[in-house]
């Protein structure tokens, strides 16, 4: 059943359409891969689940719950988490920072409480670390914990951002195009770890453009094309479709 | 000896000024032109309440403190929202708009006749008069800030802070409220500004507005440029060279009037020549980009 | 009264609104914040000093020099201070900050050479022009027609001409400006040239009306900028419209209060727009400006 859903949505930027009256809904615990044509309003619609965009029309809801408006960082606290296509780390803060500024619920983030109970942020610090240094050896980083994001490899860094997402610890996750970039050997490790995360019950929405992969680790794929979905299936069903594969794949 | 005692008072009254203002430059990479007016008003509101209503200097000290933080809501609201640059401005335009008050509002402040007689702080029954003594009792009161700043800077909210300057967007997409730590910390180096406010007063024994001038903002935030930001020792660095040099100008013997335009021309090339050659400053740990 | 207080705030935003489309040139095109363009304001009108009351050049003369030389200052902060820092790739932060130490550098220079004492321009007193109850200094005059000429020159420039089309695309795209083979470098000369004649004409204009000291770039800088951004960035005309909206309000705020709370109106008017209209009178909000936070 879905999860999260979006109902009727229109968004226009300067006069065009980028998302049109669009309605769509994404499994628990399922991959769901957005395919289409750059400008189709894939990455438009991971802004507006998000809240870094609001829809002109049309609803947004969670577990039933209407988010449409919230901001960003409410969305993110509903436990709606984000991976973006250029990673987008905090490059002058350590491997291990990026990671510890990602957990939800820390004391410390309120100054007033850092300095009057400076002995429980340190217990809650200690946990935390463990934690972070969890995450870490998930992604094969922690021998870099001290280094600056900014000084990872690109695939490094796209490991990092993976791991600071999971700190993040959200239900749902929208990845964007995780395989962009990053070296052959390390796909393959990559897309274990997506599936790996929908088997724990993570309900993933992925924007991919390499269609081995789409097919790979999908269980639902939809194609879109300007702002609309074209089509919506099962990865065999729609990526066999004769008119999917003359709009765009071209197989 | 008394000479040496002065500078290093001022540098203890300086040492949290910059260490605030560095909360926002170092950590959350705002500049706020509005140092200088918090400062003033920490100063106003402590000289008023200690001359006004026969307040001591701590609980004045205290509530300066929390009177600053107040009126650090009224240009944090409306501006923390905004870009980068109409930031700088907003803060420009409060600093301004603070003067003025400070300058008009004859009744309340004497306007430019600044003032005088503002009694000496006792402590504990103890008159800090001499210039030693203040500079002990300032040197507490600097080690404290420093102390509780430093806390607050290694703190998962400094971490959060520099997290919201490295990128907004994946800080907020990480469930934080970008415009409340924003404000919080703002709120924070506010406050803190209005402690070394009423040190000041209290070491001078007089306050009048042109201590607390946009330039005086400039000069605060080119002591943070040139010695660094993003951690505690390059402000503190940065506040020790830039209370000397203009004495180490006063030794080489240029003139008084033109000493002080001298001085600033030092300050802006210092500010244009680290930020081309070193952007982090002489021992900070924030590289501007 | 009133209809007098209308006028003067009128001619104030004339000069305001000079300087504004100077630093409207270059913060529309380069993004950078030009916080030194005060600096170049207080230096053209020492500059004009110089030529005009101590070597007493003839009036023309003067003019004409203070603008080049500062069109040509102009011209060399651009390459010695920003061209650097855009080649390394630096952020609009450290420009910022740059222009704000060349600011400081620039205002202490003139105040170290002339002294911080108030300079009078024209002595005596100004011929005046009455209409009907309306009283105007001859400088007055002269400043609204100078506003008039300028503002209809940079919107022809604008509108009319390629390198005016270049100057409005590059604020959106630099790259794409480089792709139709105009040299940028070329585009930030002109924008520095044109953006610091037209603060020197306005430097020199409010010299003769009402005299000057080393601090009066700051004032100008600050006038400008609130303009620009009340106005709308990005829009020429806005940045004459908010000059003038400064200029009236500034002038209503003298009649109702005093000249002393003048630069508060300023801000207090900036702090409203940026609460309720952040894009400005004729801005429009991006796409780009809509991914908030």
């Amino acid at each position: 059943m879905s999860i999260l859903e979006l109902e009727n949505v229109t968004k226009a930027f300067d006069g065009v359409l980028a998302v049109d009256k669009l309605s769509l809904g994404f499994d628990e615990a399922k991959i769901t891969a957005l395919i289409g044509p750059n400008g189709a309003g894939k990455t438009t619609i991971f802004n507006l689940i998000c809240g870094l965009i609001r829809p002109d029309s049309g609803a947004i809801s969670y577990r039933t719950k209407n988010i449409t408006g919230l901001a960003p960082w409410h969305v993110a606290q509903q436990g709606i988490g984000r991976l973006f296509q250029d990673v987008r780390l905090f490059e002058r803060l350590t491997v291990n920072d990026n990671i510890l500024a990602a957990f939800k619920n820390q004391t410390g983030e309120n100054a007033f409480l850092s300095v009057v109970v400076p002995w429980k942020v340190v217990r809650e610090e200690r946990s935390f670390l463990e934690r972070a240094l969890q995450l870490l050896e998930f992604v094969g980083l922690a021998d870099k914990a001290n280094d600056l994001a900014e000084n990872l490899s690109y695939g490094q860094q796209k490991l990092l951002s993976i791991a600071r997402l999971l700190a993040l610890d959200a239900d749902v996750l929208l990845i964007d195009e995780p395989t962009a970039g990053v070296n052959p050997t390390m796909v393959a490790s990559l897309l274990e770890f997506i599936r790996r995360l929908a088997k724990e019950g993570k309900t993933i929405v992925v924007i991919e453009h390499n269609m081995n992969v789409v097919v790979e680790i999908a269980d639902w794929v939809c194609f879109m094309n300007q702002g609309q979905v074209e089509s919506f299936g099962l990865p065999n069903e729609v990526l066999g479709d004769p008119e999917v594969r003359a709009a765009y794949i071209g197989l | 000896m008394n000479y040496l005692l002065h500078i290093l008072t001022m540098i203890n009254i300086y040492v949290i000024l910059v260490l605030s203002l560095n909360l926002l430059v170092g950590y959350v990479g705002l500049l706020s032109l509005s140092h200088a007016a918090f400062y003033g008003i920490g100063a106003y509101i402590s000289t008023l309440l200690i001359m006004k209503l026969g307040l001591g200097f701590l609980p004045a000290l205290l509530l300066a403190v929390v009177g600053t933080v107040l009126l650090s809501y009224t240009i944090s609201l409306p501006s923390l929202r905004l870009r980068g640059d109409y930031f700088v401005l907003a803060s420009l335009g409060f600093q301004i708009i603070v003067f003025t008050i400070l300058y008009n509002w004859i009744d309340l402040t004497r306007g430019p006749y600044g003032i005088p007689g503002i009694p000496r702080p006792i402590f504990f029954g103890i008159e800090i008069n001499s210039i030693g003594s203040y500079f002990l009792f300032s040197g507490v009161i600097a080690a404290i800030c420093t102390g509780l700043l430093y806390l607050i800077g290694n703190s998962p909210f400094g971490r959060v802070l520099k997290a919201i300057r490295e990128d907004e967007i994946a800080a907020a997409a990480l469930g934080k409220n970008i415009v409340r730590l924003k404000i919080n910390a703002f709120a924070i180096a506010a406050g803190f500004a209005a402690a070394p406010g009423a040190l000041f007063a209290g070491y001078l024994r007089y306050i009048d507005p042109t201590s607390f001038t946009v330039m005086e903002s400039v000069f605060i935030l080119s002591i943070i440029i040139i010695g660094g930001a993003g951690n505690i020792s390059g402000p503190i660095v940065g506040t020790v060279l830039m209370i000397f040099l203009p004495e180490v100008l006063r030794f080489i013997g240029l003139p008084d009037a033109v000493a002080a335009n001298m001085r600033q021309i030092i300050y802006g090339l210092l500010i244009i020549l680290i930020m081309r050659y070193r952007p982090q400053g002489l021992s900070g740990e924030y590289r501007f980009e | 009264m009133l209809l007098q207080l209308l006028a003067n705030g009128i001619i104030s935003g004339c000069s305001y609104a000079i300087v504004a489309l100077g630093f409207a040139f270059i913060y529309n095109t380069t993004r950078t914040f030009h916080f030194a363009h005060g600096g170049v304001y207080t230096l053209s009108v020492y500059l004009f000093y110089t030529l005009y009351n101590l070597w007493a050049l003839p009036l023309i003369v003067a003019i004409v020099i203070t603008v080049a030389v500062t069109a040509f200052v102009g011209i060399l902060i651009d390459k010695i201070i920003y061209i650097p820092l855009v080649k390394r790739g630096s952020s609009l932060f450290i420009q910022m900050l740059s222009s704000l130490g060349l600011y400081i550098v620039l205002i202490n220079f003139v105040a170290m050479i002339y002294g911080n004492e108030t300079k009078v321009l024209s002595p005596g007193i100004q011929p005046t022009y009455s209409f009907g109850s309306l009283i105007l200094t001859q400088i007055q005059l002269a400043t609204a027609i100078a506003f008039v000429v300028l503002f209809i020159g940079v919107i022809v420039v604008l509108k009319k001409t390629r390198l005016g089309k270049t100057i409005r695309a590059m604020r959106d795209d630099p790259q794409l400006v480089s792709v139709l083979g105009i040299n940028p470098r070329r585009v930030r000369r002109v924008v520095f040239a044109l953006g610091s004649a037209l603060a020197a004409c306005a430097a020199v204009l409010s010299g003769l009306d009402i005299g000057t000291d080393p601090n009066v770039g700051m004032a100008a800088i600050l006038n400008g900028a609130v303009a620009v951004i009340i106005g709308g960035v990005g829009i020429f005309e806005g940045a004459a419209l908010g000059a003038f909206l400064l200029g009236i309000l500034q002038s209503l705020a003298i009649w109702q209060a005093s000249a002393r709370w003048q630069e508060m109106i300023t801000f207090l008017i900036l702090i409203l727009f940026l609460l309720f209209r952040p894009q400005g009178i004729l801005g429009v909000r991006h796409r780009i400006e809509e991914v908030s936070v």
